[in-house]
């Protein structure tokens, strides 16, 4: 059960999220989300997330001379972030609202 | 709070076991990373291969991260990445490999009828036999028609294209379906007549005929299929192929079904037939028929979607 509270932090999200500031290629967004999320994504998992979003035009390639090809979010992937987040938010809001009112706990 | 973990990764800030040091490359990484990479499908690859190897190297993963792009390859061919689908390519691809399977199910259903309906097989009071004897027939010829002319532009192309470009080797490959089988049939004229009797050839000598016939069909379908992936034909010709590949293929499936009754019938209610129901060859041979059947099928529906997605 603990496990899937984990799914908050999908994959595709948190690309988006590291793509969100400036464009990355695959070792420096695996680096940046796991020093700023805490997540060490798999070369893996991370290739598989970023041809699903790159077939969905959540994010695009940039020309490059080198292996390091670099990706850049879309407006469609800033849109769907922001909406993502905008829903996480609420969640994380009501939840730490919630928990301070019946035990106390004012959050980390 | 403990930060969730994706197959095949470490937590941050610990290195993964058995990883090189920063800035090196694990030795046999390489050999392993192309292993993990070729399972992948090969538009994926192509696409990929170069920013996921780069990424094993600066990240100098070991064997878990390698082991994670090759766990990955099962979804990238379930449900490949829509913006790699290259339609021509899969057409080019599944009609080498419907043709392959398409000439060995042609084969093994002449066998059949030289086996069963050349020899006079029936079983009376069961008319579903000769009902079969004649669905394969009809659904033979048409299966062969429809492959013949629908290829035939296709093929006329890739002749073509190798002739004026002067590429000796494709134009060999692409005359291999009249070679092979042209070759075949003298070889067994002259050996019928050096080992065959009053009553035909001994049934050893029936092995190696039928074992050399399946070779030809080989040949013969292999060489269309080298010819398509190295001469990569395009356009209305390819699409007609592909179409006509699956109408062969569905009418095909039609006569294996037709084969698969009379040698289930024969089986069952023919004595003269009982020479096979003891042993495991009608076993064996559906076996093969259900294959080479399934193969075709899946093949040539996969190029003809890819046609149809194509118009």
């Amino acid at each position: 059960m603990t496990d899937r509270l984990d799914r908050w932090a999908d994959p595709p999200l948190l690309v988006l999220a590291s793509l969100a500031d400036e464009p990355k290629h695959g070792y420096a967004i695996t680096q940046d989300v796991a020093e700023t999320m805490g997540v060490r994504l798999s070369a893996g998992t991370l290739y598989a997330v970023i041809a699903r979003l790159e077939a969905r035009g959540l994010i695009e390639p940039l020309e490059t001379d080198d292996r390091r090809r670099p990706y850049r979010i879309t407006m469609a992937g800033a849109e769907a972030l922001a909406q993502q987040s905008e829903r996480m938010s609420k969640v994380a809001s009501v939840a730490r609202e919630r928990l301070s009112t019946r035990l106390g706990w004012a959050g980390a | 709070m403990r930060p969730p973990i994706w197959p095949g990764a470490t937590p941050p800030g610990s290195a993964p076991p058995g990883s090189a040091p920063p800035g090196s490359t694990p030795p046999g990484s390489t050999l392993l990373a192309r292993a993990a990479l070729a399972l992948y499908p090969p538009s994926w690859r192509a696409r990929y291969g170069d920013e996921v190897r780069a990424l094993l190297d600066d990240s100098c993963g070991g064997l878990a991260a390698v082991t994670s792009v090759a766990w990955r390859a099962v979804p990238a061919w379930i449900s490949p990445p829509r913006h790699l689908h290259d339609r021509r390519a899969r057409m080019r691809s599944s009609l080498a490999t419907a043709l392959m399977a398409w000439s060995m199910l042609t084969g093994l259903g002449l066998v059949f009828a030289q086996l069963t309906q050349f020899q006079g097989f029936t079983a009376p009071g069961h008319p579903e036999v000769r009902w079969a004897y004649a669905v394969f027939d009809v659904s033979l010829a048409l299966s062969a028609l429809v492959a013949g002319f629908g290829g035939l532009p296709l093929w006329l192309l890739m002749l073509r294209r190798a002739w004026r470009e002067h590429r000796s080797r494709d134009l060999v490959y692409v005359l291999l379906p009249l070679i092979a089988p042209a070759a075949y049939l003298a070889v067994l004229i002259v050996t019928i007549r050096l080992v065959g009797g009053a009553q035909g050839v001994s049934p050893w000598w029936f092995l190696v005929v039928t074992l050399a016939g399946f070779a030809a069909a080989a040949t013969a379908a292999a060489g269309p299929g080298l010819a398509l992936r190295r001469l990569q034909p395009r356009g209305p010709a390819l699409r007609l192929a592909a179409a006509a590949a699956g109408v062969a293929a569905a009418v095909m499936a039609v006569a294996a079904a037709a084969i698969v009754v009379a040698v289930t019938g024969l089986c069952l209610w023919a004595r003269h037939f009982a020479g096979y129901h003891h042993g495991t060859v009608p076993g064996v041979y559906l076996a093969l028929v259900v294959a080479a059947t399934t193969v075709t099928t899946v093949s040539a529906a996969r190029g003809t979607r890819a046609a149809l997605a194509e118009t």
